[in-house]
Protein backbone atom coordinates (compact mmCIF):
# COMPACT_ATOMS: atom_id res chain seq x y z
CA UNK A 1 0.00 0.00 0.00
CA UNK A 2 0.95 3.46 -0.86
CA UNK A 3 1.55 5.86 2.10
CA UNK A 4 2.81 9.10 3.33
CA UNK A 5 5.73 8.43 5.26
CA UNK A 6 7.18 11.77 7.14
CA UNK A 7 10.71 11.68 8.54
CA UNK A 8 10.78 14.88 10.99
CA UNK A 9 14.05 15.59 11.77
CA UNK A 10 17.32 15.76 8.96
CA UNK A 11 19.66 13.95 11.33
CA UNK A 12 21.49 10.07 11.53
CA UNK A 13 18.64 8.57 12.39
CA UNK A 14 16.31 10.49 9.86
CA UNK A 15 18.56 9.34 7.10
CA UNK A 16 19.05 5.82 8.26
CA UNK A 17 15.34 5.52 8.50
CA UNK A 18 14.35 6.86 5.25
CA UNK A 19 16.92 4.49 3.34
CA UNK A 20 15.31 1.07 5.48
CA UNK A 21 12.15 2.14 4.76
CA UNK A 22 12.86 2.64 0.76
CA UNK A 23 14.55 -1.09 1.04
CA UNK A 24 11.47 -2.52 1.65
CA UNK A 25 8.91 -0.62 0.59
CA UNK A 26 9.19 1.07 -2.94
CA UNK A 27 5.86 2.89 -3.44
CA UNK A 28 5.37 4.96 -0.63
CA UNK A 29 6.26 8.49 -0.40
CA UNK A 30 8.86 9.63 1.72
CA UNK A 31 9.95 13.04 2.96
CA UNK A 32 12.47 14.30 5.60
CA UNK A 33 11.73 17.36 7.15
CA UNK A 34 15.46 18.69 8.00
CA UNK A 35 15.64 22.31 10.22
CA UNK A 36 18.83 22.38 8.84
CA UNK A 37 19.65 23.35 5.30
CA UNK A 38 21.56 20.72 4.51
CA UNK A 39 21.66 17.15 3.53
CA UNK A 40 22.09 14.70 7.08
CA UNK A 41 25.57 15.19 8.18
CA UNK A 42 28.21 13.43 10.53
CA UNK A 43 28.47 14.99 13.74
CA UNK A 44 31.59 13.55 15.54
CA UNK A 45 34.01 15.41 13.15
CA UNK A 46 32.62 18.28 14.21
CA UNK A 47 34.35 18.33 17.94
CA UNK A 48 37.55 16.68 16.40
CA UNK A 49 39.03 16.63 12.67
CA UNK A 50 36.49 19.46 11.87
CA UNK A 51 37.81 22.20 14.23
CA UNK A 52 41.73 20.79 13.31
CA UNK A 53 40.86 21.63 9.27
CA UNK A 54 41.39 17.75 8.94
CA UNK A 55 38.03 17.83 7.31
CA UNK A 56 36.14 19.97 5.80
CA UNK A 57 32.15 20.06 5.06
CA UNK A 58 32.29 18.26 1.97
CA UNK A 59 33.71 15.37 4.02
CA UNK A 60 30.30 14.75 6.07
CA UNK A 61 27.44 14.44 4.55
CA UNK A 62 26.28 10.77 4.98
CA UNK A 63 25.07 10.40 1.35
CA UNK A 64 24.95 12.65 -1.91
CA UNK A 65 21.95 14.67 -3.06
CA UNK A 66 22.21 11.62 -6.23
CA UNK A 67 21.76 8.71 -3.57
CA UNK A 68 18.69 10.39 -2.00
CA UNK A 69 17.10 11.49 -5.61
CA UNK A 70 17.91 7.66 -6.60
CA UNK A 71 16.19 6.20 -3.71
CA UNK A 72 13.03 9.22 -4.39
CA UNK A 73 13.57 10.05 -0.70
CA UNK A 74 12.46 13.73 -0.55
CA UNK A 75 14.14 16.21 1.49
CA UNK A 76 12.86 19.87 2.85
CA UNK A 77 14.42 22.33 4.71
CA UNK A 78 11.64 23.47 7.06
CA UNK A 79 10.55 24.01 10.38
CA UNK A 80 7.67 22.92 12.17
CA UNK A 81 6.22 24.14 14.87
CA UNK A 82 2.99 22.20 15.53
CA UNK A 83 1.78 18.82 15.83
CA UNK A 84 -1.63 17.34 15.48
CA UNK A 85 -1.54 13.83 15.66
CA UNK A 86 -5.24 13.23 15.41
CA UNK A 87 -5.71 14.47 11.88
CA UNK A 88 -2.15 13.25 11.59
CA UNK A 89 -1.22 16.76 10.07
CA UNK A 90 2.71 18.89 10.97
CA UNK A 91 2.43 22.73 10.12
CA UNK A 92 5.15 24.86 9.21
CA UNK A 93 5.46 28.31 10.75
CA UNK A 94 4.43 29.32 7.28
CA UNK A 95 1.23 27.47 8.13
CA UNK A 96 2.40 24.84 4.96
CA UNK A 97 0.38 21.74 5.84
CA UNK A 98 2.27 18.52 6.04
CA UNK A 99 -0.11 15.76 6.02
CA UNK A 100 1.37 11.75 7.13
CA UNK A 101 -0.33 8.34 7.54
CA UNK A 102 3.09 7.46 9.23
CA UNK A 103 5.40 9.87 11.19
CA UNK A 104 9.05 8.73 12.40
CA UNK A 105 9.98 11.51 14.83
CA UNK A 106 13.83 11.63 14.66
CA UNK A 107 14.45 15.28 16.32
CA UNK A 108 17.35 14.51 18.61
CA UNK A 109 18.30 16.45 21.61
CA UNK A 110 19.52 20.05 22.12
CA UNK A 111 22.37 21.50 24.08
CA UNK A 112 21.53 22.48 27.90
CA UNK A 113 22.17 26.23 28.25
CA UNK A 114 23.61 28.06 31.54
CA UNK A 115 21.12 30.75 32.72
CA UNK A 116 23.65 33.43 34.00
CA UNK A 117 22.00 36.32 35.77
CA UNK A 118 23.36 39.51 32.68
CA UNK A 119 23.56 39.86 29.21
CA UNK A 120 26.16 37.47 28.43
CA UNK A 121 24.45 34.60 27.27
CA UNK A 122 25.17 34.92 23.99
CA UNK A 123 28.94 35.31 25.02
CA UNK A 124 29.06 31.68 25.78
CA UNK A 125 29.69 29.23 22.52
CA UNK A 126 28.18 25.90 22.62
CA UNK A 127 28.94 23.29 19.25
CA UNK A 128 26.16 20.82 18.36
CA UNK A 129 25.57 21.40 14.59
CA UNK A 130 28.04 22.53 11.39
CA UNK A 131 26.81 26.20 12.10
CA UNK A 132 28.07 26.10 15.22
CA UNK A 133 31.13 24.34 15.03
CA UNK A 134 32.27 26.49 11.71
CA UNK A 135 31.52 29.65 14.55
CA UNK A 136 33.62 28.87 17.01
CA UNK A 137 36.42 27.60 14.27
CA UNK A 138 37.04 31.16 13.02
CA UNK A 139 36.24 32.62 16.53
CA UNK A 140 38.94 30.78 18.13
CA UNK A 141 41.71 31.81 15.50
CA UNK A 142 42.68 34.60 17.06
CA UNK A 143 41.90 33.71 20.51
CA UNK A 144 44.68 32.46 23.04
CA UNK A 145 43.28 31.09 26.12
CA UNK A 146 39.97 29.09 26.40
CA UNK A 147 37.44 28.25 28.74
CA UNK A 148 35.25 24.97 28.33
CA UNK A 149 33.10 24.70 30.93
CA UNK A 150 31.54 20.84 31.54
CA UNK A 151 33.98 17.90 30.89
CA UNK A 152 32.11 15.37 28.81
CA UNK A 153 32.92 13.70 25.80
CA UNK A 154 31.75 17.12 24.08
CA UNK A 155 33.76 19.49 26.14
CA UNK A 156 36.99 17.07 26.73
CA UNK A 157 37.23 16.86 22.56
CA UNK A 158 36.98 20.50 21.88
CA UNK A 159 39.94 21.03 24.89
CA UNK A 160 41.98 18.49 22.74
CA UNK A 161 41.55 20.11 19.70
CA UNK A 162 42.02 23.29 20.81
CA UNK A 163 45.18 22.31 23.03
CA UNK A 164 46.31 20.45 19.18
CA UNK A 165 45.55 24.40 17.91
CA UNK A 166 48.28 25.70 20.68
CA UNK A 167 45.35 27.25 22.59
CA UNK A 168 45.75 27.76 26.54
CA UNK A 169 42.99 25.62 27.64
CA UNK A 170 40.94 25.29 31.09
CA UNK A 171 38.44 23.00 31.22
CA UNK A 172 35.66 23.16 34.43
CA UNK A 173 33.67 20.23 35.68
CA UNK A 174 30.88 20.59 38.42
CA UNK A 175 31.61 16.82 39.06
CA UNK A 176 34.30 15.03 40.87
CA UNK A 177 35.43 13.39 37.88
CA UNK A 178 35.42 14.09 33.95
CA UNK A 179 32.77 12.19 31.99
CA UNK A 180 31.05 11.21 35.05
CA UNK A 181 27.77 10.54 33.53
CA UNK A 182 28.58 7.37 31.94
CA UNK A 183 32.25 6.82 31.91
CA UNK A 184 33.91 4.80 34.85
CA UNK A 185 36.46 6.76 37.18
CA UNK A 186 39.27 4.39 36.72
CA UNK A 187 39.19 5.43 32.57
CA UNK A 188 38.64 9.33 33.56
CA UNK A 189 41.42 9.53 35.42
CA UNK A 190 43.65 7.59 32.59
CA UNK A 191 42.54 10.61 30.08
CA UNK A 192 42.53 13.21 32.46
CA UNK A 193 46.34 12.26 32.79
CA UNK A 194 46.98 12.98 29.14
CA UNK A 195 44.70 15.98 28.89
CA UNK A 196 46.96 17.22 32.11
CA UNK A 197 50.54 16.20 30.19
CA UNK A 198 49.61 17.60 26.97
CA UNK A 199 49.10 21.05 28.91
CA UNK A 200 45.19 21.58 29.62
CA UNK A 201 44.21 22.34 33.03
CA UNK A 202 41.13 20.52 34.57
CA UNK A 203 39.41 21.78 37.34
CA UNK A 204 37.06 19.66 39.08
CA UNK A 205 34.58 19.93 41.77
CA UNK A 206 33.46 23.59 41.01
CA UNK A 207 30.41 25.68 40.30
CA UNK A 208 30.69 28.22 38.40
CA UNK A 209 29.31 31.58 40.65
CA UNK A 210 29.30 34.58 38.06
CA UNK A 211 31.07 35.23 34.63
CA UNK A 212 31.77 39.00 34.09
CA UNK A 213 33.64 40.88 30.75
CA UNK A 214 36.03 43.47 31.21
CA UNK A 215 37.29 44.97 28.31
CA UNK A 216 37.07 41.94 26.14
CA UNK A 217 38.68 39.48 28.50
CA UNK A 218 35.70 37.60 30.47
CA UNK A 219 36.46 36.66 34.25
CA UNK A 220 34.94 33.56 35.52
CA UNK A 221 34.32 33.61 39.42
CA UNK A 222 34.18 29.78 40.60
CA UNK A 223 32.64 28.33 43.77
CA UNK A 224 35.90 28.54 46.02
CA UNK A 225 36.57 32.15 45.01
CA UNK A 226 39.06 31.59 42.45
CA UNK A 227 39.09 33.67 39.43
CA UNK A 228 39.40 32.53 36.07
CA UNK A 229 40.44 35.01 33.30
CA UNK A 230 39.68 33.87 29.53
CA UNK A 231 39.52 35.33 25.92
CA UNK A 232 36.54 32.86 24.88
CA UNK A 233 34.31 30.58 26.67
CA UNK A 234 32.58 27.07 25.11
CA UNK A 235 30.17 25.10 27.18
CA UNK A 236 29.13 21.41 26.74
CA UNK A 237 27.14 20.85 30.26
CA UNK A 238 24.70 18.19 28.33
CA UNK A 239 21.80 17.95 26.31
CA UNK A 240 17.72 17.20 26.27
CA UNK A 241 15.62 15.63 24.01
CA UNK A 242 14.25 17.80 21.65
CA UNK A 243 10.60 17.72 22.09
CA UNK A 244 9.17 21.06 22.98
CA UNK A 245 7.09 21.01 19.64
CA UNK A 246 5.08 18.16 21.76
CA UNK A 247 4.97 18.85 24.99
CA UNK A 248 0.91 19.86 24.55
CA UNK A 249 0.27 16.40 22.88
CA UNK A 250 -0.88 13.18 24.06
CA UNK A 251 2.67 11.86 22.75
CA UNK A 252 3.97 10.69 26.14
CA UNK A 253 7.11 11.78 27.26
CA UNK A 254 9.39 11.01 30.34
CA UNK A 255 13.32 11.65 29.17
CA UNK A 256 12.65 11.76 25.46
CA UNK A 257 9.48 9.99 23.63
CA UNK A 258 8.65 7.10 25.17
CA UNK A 259 9.37 3.88 22.84
CA UNK A 260 8.57 0.03 22.89
CA UNK A 261 11.26 -2.33 21.83
CA UNK A 262 9.79 -1.83 18.07
CA UNK A 263 10.30 2.30 17.81
CA UNK A 264 6.85 2.49 18.66
CA UNK A 265 5.52 5.67 20.61
CA UNK A 266 2.29 5.79 22.70
CA UNK A 267 0.49 6.81 19.62
CA UNK A 268 -0.73 4.80 16.63
CA UNK A 269 1.23 4.91 13.31
CA UNK A 270 3.68 7.62 15.24
CA UNK A 271 7.71 6.13 15.73
CA UNK A 272 10.45 7.43 17.17
CA UNK A 273 13.99 7.09 16.91
CA UNK A 274 17.56 8.18 17.90
CA UNK A 275 18.64 10.75 20.44
CA UNK A 276 14.70 11.55 21.05
CA UNK A 277 14.01 8.65 22.61
CA UNK A 278 13.63 7.29 25.98
CA UNK A 279 13.77 3.49 24.49
CA UNK A 280 12.90 0.24 25.79
CA UNK A 281 15.69 -2.19 25.85
CA UNK A 282 14.40 -5.79 25.63
CA UNK A 283 18.25 -7.17 26.89
CA UNK A 284 18.58 -4.92 29.58
CA UNK A 285 14.66 -5.48 30.30
CA UNK A 286 14.98 -1.42 30.87
CA UNK A 287 14.54 1.73 29.52
CA UNK A 288 17.39 4.70 28.30
CA UNK A 289 18.49 7.34 26.45
CA UNK A 290 21.44 7.12 24.20
CA UNK A 291 23.24 10.02 22.81
CA UNK A 292 25.76 7.84 19.98
CA UNK A 293 26.61 7.67 16.78
CA UNK A 294 25.92 3.94 16.57
CA UNK A 295 22.39 4.38 18.22
CA UNK A 296 21.55 6.85 15.94
CA UNK A 297 21.99 4.75 12.68
CA UNK A 298 21.03 1.41 13.77
CA UNK A 299 17.90 2.71 15.94
CA UNK A 300 17.15 4.62 12.89
CA UNK A 301 17.06 1.56 10.53
CA UNK A 302 15.05 -0.67 13.02
CA UNK A 303 12.80 2.10 13.11
CA UNK A 304 12.81 1.80 9.58
CA UNK A 305 11.95 -1.86 9.03
CA UNK A 306 9.01 -1.44 11.72
CA UNK A 307 7.43 1.47 9.64
CA UNK A 308 7.86 -0.85 6.57
CA UNK A 309 6.13 -3.56 7.94
CA UNK A 310 9.00 -5.66 8.90
CA UNK A 311 8.62 -6.45 12.94
CA UNK A 312 11.98 -6.21 14.38
CA UNK A 313 13.18 -5.72 17.81
CA UNK A 314 15.43 -3.26 18.82
CA UNK A 315 18.66 -5.13 20.64
CA UNK A 316 21.71 -3.62 19.84
CA UNK A 317 24.00 -3.40 22.66
CA UNK A 318 24.94 -0.10 23.07
CA UNK A 319 28.61 1.54 22.19
CA UNK A 320 30.29 4.83 21.88
CA UNK A 321 33.80 6.18 21.19
CA UNK A 322 35.66 9.21 22.07
CA UNK A 323 38.67 10.32 20.41
CA UNK A 324 40.94 12.98 22.60
CA UNK A 325 44.62 13.95 21.92
CA UNK A 326 46.25 9.91 20.39
CA UNK A 327 43.94 8.22 22.72
CA UNK A 328 40.52 6.67 21.81
CA UNK A 329 38.04 5.36 23.91
CA UNK A 330 35.31 3.13 23.93
CA UNK A 331 32.37 2.08 25.76
CA UNK A 332 29.91 -1.19 24.89
CA UNK A 333 27.13 -1.91 26.88
CA UNK A 334 26.03 -0.45 30.31
CA UNK A 335 28.64 0.11 33.30
CA UNK A 336 26.57 0.99 35.92
CA UNK A 337 24.84 -2.35 37.20
CA UNK A 338 27.08 -5.27 38.08
CA UNK A 339 28.49 -6.87 40.94
CA UNK A 340 32.18 -7.42 39.49
CA UNK A 341 34.85 -5.21 38.04
CA UNK A 342 37.69 -6.74 36.44
CA UNK A 343 40.80 -5.08 34.77
CA UNK A 344 42.64 -6.11 32.16
CA UNK A 345 45.54 -4.18 31.34
CA UNK A 346 47.30 -1.31 33.15
CA UNK A 347 49.27 0.41 30.71
CA UNK A 348 47.35 2.91 28.27
CA UNK A 349 50.00 2.01 25.42
CA UNK A 350 48.69 -1.05 25.61
CA UNK A 351 44.94 -0.48 26.29
CA UNK A 352 43.06 -0.51 29.56
CA UNK A 353 39.63 -2.20 29.81
CA UNK A 354 37.32 -2.22 32.69
CA UNK A 355 34.72 -5.54 32.44
CA UNK A 356 31.35 -5.00 34.57
CA UNK A 357 29.84 -8.27 35.45
CA UNK A 358 26.50 -9.31 36.67
CA UNK A 359 26.30 -13.12 38.05
CA UNK A 360 29.47 -13.98 35.94
CA UNK A 361 28.61 -12.45 32.85
CA UNK A 362 29.36 -9.36 30.72
CA UNK A 363 26.92 -6.28 31.26
CA UNK A 364 29.13 -3.32 30.04
CA UNK A 365 32.91 -2.63 29.62
CA UNK A 366 35.04 0.75 28.96
CA UNK A 367 38.52 0.91 27.40
CA UNK A 368 40.45 3.56 27.03
CA UNK A 369 44.20 3.22 25.11
CA UNK A 370 46.58 4.95 22.41
CA UNK A 371 44.38 4.81 18.84
CA UNK A 372 43.58 1.39 18.00
CA UNK A 373 44.44 -0.37 21.14
CA UNK A 374 41.17 -1.58 22.30
CA UNK A 375 38.37 -1.65 19.59
CA UNK A 376 39.30 -5.02 18.74
CA UNK A 377 38.34 -6.29 22.96
CA UNK A 378 35.61 -3.70 23.41
CA UNK A 379 34.26 -5.36 19.93
CA UNK A 380 34.70 -9.04 21.04
CA UNK A 381 33.00 -7.83 24.58
CA UNK A 382 29.71 -6.43 22.65
CA UNK A 383 28.85 -10.07 21.15
CA UNK A 384 29.86 -11.90 24.47
CA UNK A 385 27.15 -9.50 26.50
CA UNK A 386 24.73 -10.02 23.89
CA UNK A 387 25.54 -13.87 23.63
CA UNK A 388 25.15 -13.98 27.38
CA UNK A 389 27.99 -15.83 27.79
CA UNK A 390 29.24 -16.87 31.05
CA UNK A 391 32.69 -15.58 31.51
CA UNK A 392 36.34 -17.15 32.29
CA UNK A 393 37.56 -14.17 34.56
CA UNK A 394 41.33 -15.74 33.88
CA UNK A 395 41.01 -14.93 29.75
CA UNK A 396 39.53 -11.11 30.85
CA UNK A 397 42.22 -10.55 33.25
CA UNK A 398 45.32 -11.33 31.12
CA UNK A 399 46.03 -9.26 28.05
CA UNK A 400 48.14 -11.53 26.70
CA UNK A 401 45.00 -13.93 25.98
CA UNK A 402 43.01 -12.94 23.03
CA UNK A 403 39.14 -12.39 23.93
CA UNK A 404 38.16 -14.14 20.81
CA UNK A 405 39.01 -17.40 22.45
CA UNK A 406 35.78 -16.91 24.89
CA UNK A 407 33.96 -16.45 21.73
CA UNK A 408 34.62 -19.42 20.12
CA UNK A 409 33.81 -21.39 23.08
CA UNK B 1 52.25 -8.27 -14.70
CA UNK B 2 56.37 -8.38 -13.99
CA UNK B 3 57.92 -10.59 -11.52
CA UNK B 4 59.76 -8.44 -9.13
CA UNK B 5 56.95 -6.56 -7.49
CA UNK B 6 55.49 -9.64 -5.62
CA UNK B 7 57.11 -8.39 -2.22
CA UNK B 8 57.46 -11.56 0.33
CA UNK B 9 55.56 -10.83 2.98
CA UNK B 10 56.43 -13.76 5.71
CA UNK B 11 55.81 -17.88 6.22
CA UNK B 12 52.56 -18.97 6.09
CA UNK B 13 52.84 -19.66 9.79
CA UNK B 14 52.98 -16.19 10.47
CA UNK B 15 49.33 -15.80 10.64
CA UNK B 16 46.63 -17.71 12.52
CA UNK B 17 43.37 -18.49 10.76
CA UNK B 18 40.95 -15.60 10.80
CA UNK B 19 43.63 -13.26 11.74
CA UNK B 20 46.04 -10.71 10.24
CA UNK B 21 49.72 -9.14 10.47
CA UNK B 22 50.46 -5.69 9.68
CA UNK B 23 53.24 -5.49 6.75
CA UNK B 24 55.19 -2.56 6.02
CA UNK B 25 57.12 -2.09 3.15
CA UNK B 26 59.20 1.21 2.18
CA UNK B 27 56.88 3.56 2.74
CA UNK B 28 53.66 1.79 2.32
CA UNK B 29 51.99 -0.50 5.23
CA UNK B 30 49.24 -3.36 4.38
CA UNK B 31 47.41 -5.90 6.21
CA UNK B 32 47.68 -9.39 5.22
CA UNK B 33 45.28 -11.84 6.68
CA UNK B 34 44.35 -15.38 6.71
CA UNK B 35 40.87 -16.73 6.16
CA UNK B 36 39.62 -20.18 6.01
CA UNK B 37 39.99 -20.05 1.88
CA UNK B 38 43.30 -18.68 1.66
CA UNK B 39 45.10 -15.35 2.21
CA UNK B 40 44.36 -12.27 1.02
CA UNK B 41 45.84 -8.39 1.42
CA UNK B 42 44.52 -4.79 1.87
CA UNK B 43 45.93 -1.01 2.52
CA UNK B 44 46.37 -0.80 5.94
CA UNK B 45 45.30 2.34 7.48
CA UNK B 46 41.17 2.62 7.68
CA UNK B 47 39.59 4.76 4.96
CA UNK B 48 37.92 6.24 7.47
CA UNK B 49 40.69 7.86 9.70
CA UNK B 50 44.10 7.42 10.24
CA UNK B 51 44.53 4.23 11.97
CA UNK B 52 45.55 0.95 11.48
CA UNK B 53 44.14 -2.30 11.00
CA UNK B 54 46.57 -4.47 12.05
CA UNK B 55 44.43 -3.90 15.84
CA UNK B 56 41.14 -5.12 13.92
CA UNK B 57 38.76 -7.67 14.28
CA UNK B 58 38.66 -10.29 11.37
CA UNK B 59 35.37 -11.93 11.06
CA UNK B 60 34.68 -14.34 8.39
CA UNK B 61 35.62 -12.15 4.84
CA UNK B 62 35.29 -8.91 7.07
CA UNK B 63 37.89 -6.60 8.86
CA UNK B 64 36.61 -4.27 11.63
CA UNK B 65 38.26 -0.85 11.92
CA UNK B 66 38.98 -0.72 15.75
CA UNK B 67 38.40 2.84 16.23
CA UNK B 68 35.42 3.25 14.94
CA UNK B 69 33.67 0.11 13.52
CA UNK B 70 33.65 0.89 9.88
CA UNK B 71 33.73 -2.55 8.10
CA UNK B 72 35.22 -3.72 4.63
CA UNK B 73 35.17 -6.62 3.12
CA UNK B 74 38.70 -8.04 2.85
CA UNK B 75 38.62 -9.82 -0.28
CA UNK B 76 36.63 -7.28 -2.72
CA UNK B 77 37.88 -3.83 0.02
CA UNK B 78 34.01 -3.06 -0.11
CA UNK B 79 33.52 -0.55 2.74
CA UNK B 80 30.71 -2.41 4.75
CA UNK B 81 29.41 -0.06 7.15
CA UNK B 82 29.78 3.01 8.22
CA UNK B 83 31.42 5.61 9.16
CA UNK B 84 33.74 3.72 6.71
CA UNK B 85 32.46 4.99 3.18
CA UNK B 86 35.40 4.71 0.80
CA UNK B 87 36.48 1.08 -0.09
CA UNK B 88 39.83 -0.08 0.60
CA UNK B 89 42.19 -1.00 -1.82
CA UNK B 90 43.31 -4.92 -2.49
CA UNK B 91 46.21 -6.19 -3.62
CA UNK B 92 46.97 -9.85 -5.19
CA UNK B 93 48.34 -12.58 -3.37
CA UNK B 94 50.04 -15.65 -3.46
CA UNK B 95 51.84 -18.75 -1.54
CA UNK B 96 54.82 -20.42 -3.19
CA UNK B 97 56.97 -22.81 -0.68
CA UNK B 98 54.69 -21.90 2.01
CA UNK B 99 55.79 -18.22 1.46
CA UNK B 100 53.36 -15.53 1.21
CA UNK B 101 53.73 -12.91 -1.42
CA UNK B 102 51.82 -9.59 -2.07
CA UNK B 103 51.57 -7.72 -5.44
CA UNK B 104 52.16 -4.26 -4.99
CA UNK B 105 51.66 -2.16 -7.36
Amino acid sequence: MKNNIIILGGGQAGIYAAREIRQNDTESNIKILGEENLLPYERPPLSKDFLLDKKNEEDLYFHSSDILKNENIDFENILINKVDFEHKKLFSKNEDVYTYDTLLISTGSDNKRLSLNNNLNDDVYYLRNLEEAKIIKEKVSDKNKITIIGGGFIGLEIASSLSQLQKKVTVIEIGNQLMGRIIPKQIADLVQKTHLENGNKIILNKQIDKITKKNGIYEILLSDNSLIQTDFIIAGIGSTPSVKLFENTNLKLDNGIVTNQFCETSIKDVYAAGDVCNFYHPFYERNMRLESYQHAQNHGICAGKNIAGVKTEYNSIPWMWSDQFNLNLQLTGICDDYDEIIERGNDINNGVIYFFLKNKKIRGACGVGIVGKVGRDIRITSKLTEKNTIIDKQILLDQNQKLNKLIQK
Amino acid sequence: MSEENWIEVGSIDSIEEEDLIRFDHQDKTFCVYRLTDGFYATDGICTHEAVHLEDGLVMDDEIECPMHQGIFNIKSGEALSPPACEDLKTYPVKVDNDKIFIKID
